[in-house]
């Protein structure tokens, strides 16, 4: 038998195809699939909310509470802060919540609304401002997530896409990385939406406390002021609107409703704005 | 948004790298081969031919690792979800055999006359190559028997 030698001419053990175009389609094909379970998952949960009791949600934020590692709910500052919530809550909120108030040690400038009726406020922000009526809108701000739910929604949406994800791709995976950005930017616009409705609720409310509204465009004028411009890409990243278009739609939800935008401001109540205990 | 950035840097440097390298590898590899054309490589056990007339016979061998890329891995692990050829992987191993075959031959001493008994091994360095920030990488390895025989 005679052994012929050959070379290589046409490789069959390679497929031709253009990866970058097989990698286009297998990626579009995933995000679909992941865009689709999520919008049908996030429409359950949207219909689920409503449901939820708040005797069922305090059970729910105490878990989460617990986790968070909260101080307790003590101190003069604390209870400063508490009496007037609470004061705000009952000539101008109408809501079936028990709003707990806790002051954590940050320097982050922000406040949450978790499940249960709890408002985390950061020091930093009872020091940034400086009057009684910046303070109300934060607080009003942060009832209004109460009031359309927002905070049980956000939950629920951040469950149900880590769920989908790391069941697809597991959770260690490269693609989960992409994905999780990329659907991050559709999220972020979701919850630009809620602020926005938590401000104008904010502003009603605050209408309805003094009988003005002044004070509450200041409050994101002065964070505009330390705020970056995040120019025409930057903006799809932001979780909150910019500063200064919240201060400038402030102004013009008030005008449209008719709100008066000046009046007196009320200095900040002593033993909140100074005592640290 | 820096992770985002950093991710498609490594994809697109996988990918042009990644292409670049393999078209080299490939023209190397080509040329090597018709360089050793002439040394006949055989699966067959044995040979027809009488012991007397073996001058040398030797053990040799050429192994090769080859890593992927990173555009080349984020490509395998969207086939591992919907399953079918895994495209992106069939160039590196076809790489790795061919090149462990010439390294093969490389090792054998120039009178070879002919290599027998040839076999191919594959295996995966790094096992764990699916974990976060591994990259795999595929060892082929070819053995065979060189036989020098007398003229």
């Amino acid at each position: 038998m005679k052994y012929t030698p050959g070379i290589v001419k046409e490789n069959v053990n390679i497929s031709k195809e253009s990866p970058v175009y097989e990698f286009f389609i297998l990626l579009s094909g995933l995000l679909l699939i992941i865009l689709g379970l999520y919008f049908i998952l996030g429409f359950a949960i949207n219909i689920i909310v409503p449901e939820i009791s708040p005797e069922l949600e305090n059970i729910l934020g105490k878990n989460l509470i617990n986790r968070f590692e909260m101080p307790e709910n003590s101190g003069k500052r604390n209870k400063s802060l508490q009496d007037f919530a609470d004061n705000l809550q009952k000539k101008c909120i109408n809501l079936e919540y028990n709003f707990i108030l806790h002051i954590v040690e940050s320097s982050q400038i922000n406040a949450i609304a978790l499940p249960g009726g709890h408002i985390v406020v950061f020091s930093e922000l009872i020091d940034t401002i400086d009057s009684e009526n910046e303070l109300a809108f934060v607080l009003f701000h942060e009832m209004g997530h109460f009031a359309n739910r927002d905070h049980l929604k956000g939950i629920g949406r951040s469950i149900v896409f880590i769920a989908i994800t790391s069941l697809l791709l597991g959770s260690d995976n490269q693609l989960v990385n992409l994905m999780t950005q990329g659907i991050q930017l559709g999220e972020n616009k979701f919850s630009r939406e809620q602020e926005i409705a938590a401000d104008e609720f904010a502003l009603r409310s605050l209408n309805c406390f003094y009988g003005n509204t002044a004070g509450a465009a200041d409050f994101f004028n002065k964070l505009a002021d330390n705020e970056k411009p995040s120019g025409f890409i930057g903006k799809y990243y932001l979780t909150h609107p910019e500063s200064k278009n919240r201060a400038a739609h402030l102004e013009n939800y008030s005008n449209a409703q008719g709100f008066k935008t000046q009046g007196r401001l009320i200095p900040v109540p002593e033993n909140i704005k100074q005592e640290h205990d | 948004m820096e992770s985002l950035i950093i991710l498609m840097i490594l994809i697109i440097l996988g990918y042009f790298c990644g292409t670049w390298f393999e078209k080299k590898h490939y023209k190397s590899i080509n040329e090597r081969e018709k360089a050793f054309i002439t040394m006949p490589t055989i699966t067959a056990k044995t040979i027809d031919i009488n012991q007397s007339d073996v001058e040398n016979s030797q053990l040799v061998y050429g192994s090769v690792v080859i890593s992927n890329d990173y555009f080349k891995q984020i490509l395998a692990s969207l086939r591992n979800i919907f399953g079918g050829r895994v495209k992106s992987y069939e160039s590196l191993v076809d790489r790795a055999r061919r090149e462990a075959v010439l390294r093969m031959k490389e090792q054998a001493p120039g009178n070879t006359t002919i290599i027998i008994n040839v076999r191919l091994e594959t295996s995966a360095i790094g096992s764990n190559a699916n974990k976060k920030n591994t990259i795999g990488s595929i060892e082929a390895m070819a053995y065979g028997t060189a036989l020098t025989l007398k003229i």
